[in-house]
């Protein structure tokens, strides 16, 4: 008898990580994805493998996943970070009183970190703002946003699953209550199938609430976009941080040849348009040189938006308010219909997390007792992926 | 249509051909380098099989190989000579320079190397020229 | 605000077959990318089909013509062209999936078997001082696996068996840098009639790499070490 067949719906870094655990455990999985894998949030993002620092006292549900996840990816995913460090910088007064309970936090999350004296930081980081006052290594780093979510699909894809790129779903396939595929629309042909399945899964990202508004049902999503800037040149080692409450511009991110400058944040209803709003550009400039004061002269090599994809029911201001956790909802209980499941909120940093609660969610619905196994197997070359499939 | 009777057409295949070479309009010194030694080497080739076919005029006896020279003396004939040189001389600088790049010489230098060896084939050109004429 | 034509490329085998050039005129600002243009273009007409990923130049997925130069369409901005027409085609020499959608399978076919670690040592910043006990920070490599290298090439495009500059660009970075690779192994790959000598040196390929990989330049350096047999000891490292 044929295993169970799931259909994932995003091939962004949640939908990666949930087809390569379900293919791990024995399910058949189909990925569909209406572009090119990961460019919708997943490619945009800052490239940050967080430590959880960030969130250590504001959102410690969030940085407790984040410090669990970055061991794991570390081990099951070697090769695909830059293995630099973050440093917390304080520079005022203030960051000075908000240091107290940043250790307390990170003590209380079990990050691990290293207090180092300003000179050394000066040391370690010629560029860094002559003012700091204080800094504290933790074990940020900077992944390859697209190429991590490659190795999720090319392992799951050596065990059978299949990768639908420029794949739209049309209409979510419905018996009663119950879900029993999709219908998709090639972009390469332009021809509608149907792709039929025992379970959907809805790991649409900042769409999520678009995909599930297909089954009928509502999902509590708040697409949170913010504008990035990419500077060239190599302004910093390690990822630097404000220490302080995260607020805009007070992380910049080394990645390759360049230097990432984020974030703004505000909320949109539909995350298909968001507006790069030219002003953040200056904005991001201008906080960036608080930490490194030479990143003002730097040439602007890109700015872009892209759309965190929280929860939130609504009434949310900037989004900075809202908990960068992750959700899985089980309709059936929720909406009362079967057969479908949304993976909702989180970070690239936590995609294999959620993958795994949302794998155990599916297993669970089809009656089978398969194991997660994603903690330990070493995922393939982001190279993989592309390897010619028969 | 079903997802196991639907299938996606293969890609489209490029097709390669000669014709790439010549793809150069927005192309750099190190793409014009490349096309002109191309074709400089290409019409070496031509000029070896007309050299022999000069040659050959002496197996026709020593009236016909006279009648060959002097039409060879002709102003056409003596500006394609011109030109046979121009191609000589860049063919050969250009190749020193091709040389030099293989051992890593210069080679982010390579525009430059490029239009020295250009300025100095028109040199011996001119020069050529003015000897014969 | 300017208003600027564009002429894209559309195929879709059984579609869009033969070819054409759609129209379309989109008014732009300063900031505006050849990418923001499509992901306008693309709200109103879902069927445009095109790669991107990371919006700033570090995924190489959004590779294409842009007025018959490659480049990498997110870090291209418009303004900057200086033309009132934009022509939008897909990379050259490479099978083409849909419009501007071209299929990576023969870049990696070629690329992975040199097997280049992702991460390499970092060059540290001038005046950076990092203590004893960290070792070395490590950093991604350079090259973005974009495929604009082997579009601008003339010799892959007259020669599908031809290893290309990306692939042996990443083989001198092995050979420059070998990270617990085999340099032997690698040297072998490319000191073939399809490998390192198959280039004729046009390099075009350094002339449009978006992040300064030169492979041109290491592919003469791929063959002054095998002239000079620098290499033949294990690597420079």
């Amino acid at each position: 008898m044929n295993p169970p067949h799931v259909v994932v719906i995003g091939g962004g870094a949640t939908g990666a990580a949930v087809a390569h655990d379900l293919a791990l455990r024995g399910l058949r999985v189909t990925v569909v994805e209406r572009g090119e894998v990961t460019s919708g949030t997943t490619g945009r993002h800052h490239g940050l493998l967080h430590s959880g620092a960030r969130y250590a006292v504001k959102d410690q549900e969030s940085a407790k996943e984040c410090i669990e996840e970055n061991m794991i990816l570390r081990r099951i995913a070697p090769g695909s970070f830059e293995l630099n460090n973050g440093l917390f910088v304080a520079i005022t007064d203030e960051d000075m009183a908000y240091r107290p309970a940043f250790l307390e936090g990170l003590e209380t999350c079990g990050i691990p970190y290293k207090e180092i004296t300003p000179q050394e930081a000066l040391a370690r980081e010629p560029n860094l703002n002559p003012a700091v006052k204080a800094a504290v290594e933790v074990p940020d780093g900077t992944m390859d946003a697209m190429r991590l979510p490659l190795r999720f699909l090319a392992t799951a894809q050596s065990h059978g699953a299949r990768i639908l790129t420029y794949t739209e779903v049309e209409e979510i396939l419905m018996q009663g209550r119950t879900v029993t595929g999709v219908r998709v629309r090639d972009h390469v042909t332009e021809q509608t199938y149907t792709i039929g399945a025992d379970i959907v899964v809805n790991a649409g990202g900042a769409w999520a609430g678009k995909i599930a508004a297909l089954a009928g049902v509502d999902v509590p999503l708040q697409p949170s976009p913010g504008v990035l800037v990419a500077v060239y040149g190599r302004w910093n080692n390690m990822v630097l941080n404000r220490m302080h409450r995260s607020g805009d511009g007070d992380i910049i991110v080394p990645q390759r040849t360049l230097s990432v400058i984020g974030t703004s944040s505000w909320v949109v209803e539909d995350p298909d348009r968001l507006e790069m709003k030219a002003e953040h550009i200056d904005l991001m400039y201008e906080y960036g040189a608080q930490l490194v004061p030479a990143i003002r002269e730097a040439k602007l090599r890109a700015a872009w938006a892209a759309a965190r994809p929280l929860i939130g029911s609504g009434g949310a201001q900037t989004g900075r308010e809202l908990s960068r956790t992750f959700k899985c909802f089980d309709h059936a209980e929720r909406d009362g219909v079967e057969g479908f499941v949304t993976i909702a909120g989180g970070k690239a940093t936590t995609a294999r997390g959620m993958a795994e609660v949302t794998a155990n969610v599916v297993v669970k619905k089809l009656g089978l007792d398969a194991p997660c196994r994603t903690r330990e197997v070493v995922l393939l070359p982001h190279t993989a992926y592309y390897r010619r499939r028969a | 249509m079903n997802a196991e009777e639907y299938r996606r057409p293969a890609p489209r295949l490029p097709a390669p051909q000669a014709k790439e070479w010549l793809a150069f309009s927005k192309r750099g010194v190190g793409g014009w380098a490349f096309l002109l030694h191309r074709l400089t080497g290409l019409v070496l080739v031509f000029y070896l099989f007309l050299h022999l076919a000069v040659l050959s005029a002496l197996a026709r006896g020593p009236q016909a190989y006279q009648a060959m020279l002097a039409f060879m003396d002709s102003p056409l004939i003596v500006a394609l000579e011109v030109g046979l040189i121009a191609t000589i001389a860049f063919h050969a600088l250009n190749g020193i320079r091709l040389v030099l790049m293989g051992f890593g010489v210069g080679v982010r230098a390579h525009k430059a190397l490029f239009w020295v060896a250009f300025v100095l084939a028109a040199g011996l050109t001119a020069l050529a020229a003015l000897a014969m004429f | 605000m300017a208003e600027v034509t564009f002429k894209i490329y559309r195929y879709k085998p059984g579609a869009i077959d033969p070819p054409r050039y759609d129209t379309y005129r989109v008014s732009i600002e300063p900031h505006t990318t050849v990418l923001d243009v499509l992901e306008h273009l693309r709200l109103d007409d879902p069927t445009l089909t095109y790669r991107h990923s990371c919006h700033h130049g570090s995924c190489g997925t959004c590779g294409m013509l842009v007025n018959g130069k490659e480049v990498l369409a997110c870090v291209t901005r418009v303004a900057d062209l200086k033309t009132d027409t934009v022509v939008i085609e897909p990379l050259r020499h490479q099978p083409l999936i849909s419009d501007l959608v071209v299929d990576m399978t023969p870049f990696f076919e070629k690329y992975e078997p040199v097997g280049m670690p992702y991460i390499r040592e970092s060059e540290y910043l001038p005046h950076s001082q990092p203590p004893e006990e960290v070792g070395a920070y490590t950093r991604f490599e350079n090259c973005l696996e974009c495929g604009l290298c082997l579009s601008a090439c003339p010799v892959v495009g007259s020669d599908p068996d031809y290893l290309g500059p990306a692939a042996l660009a990443a083989a001198a970075r092995v050979v420059q840098e070998p990270r617990g690779q085999d340099v032997p192994t690698v040297l072998a790959m490319v000191d073939t009639e399809e490998g390192c000598w198959r280039c004729h040196a046009a390099m075009e390929c350094s002339e449009v790499c978006p992040n300064d990989v030169d492979p041109g330049g290491l592919i003469m350096f791929l063959r002054r070490e095998l002239l000079t047999g620098t290499s033949r000891s294990g690597g420079k490292r």
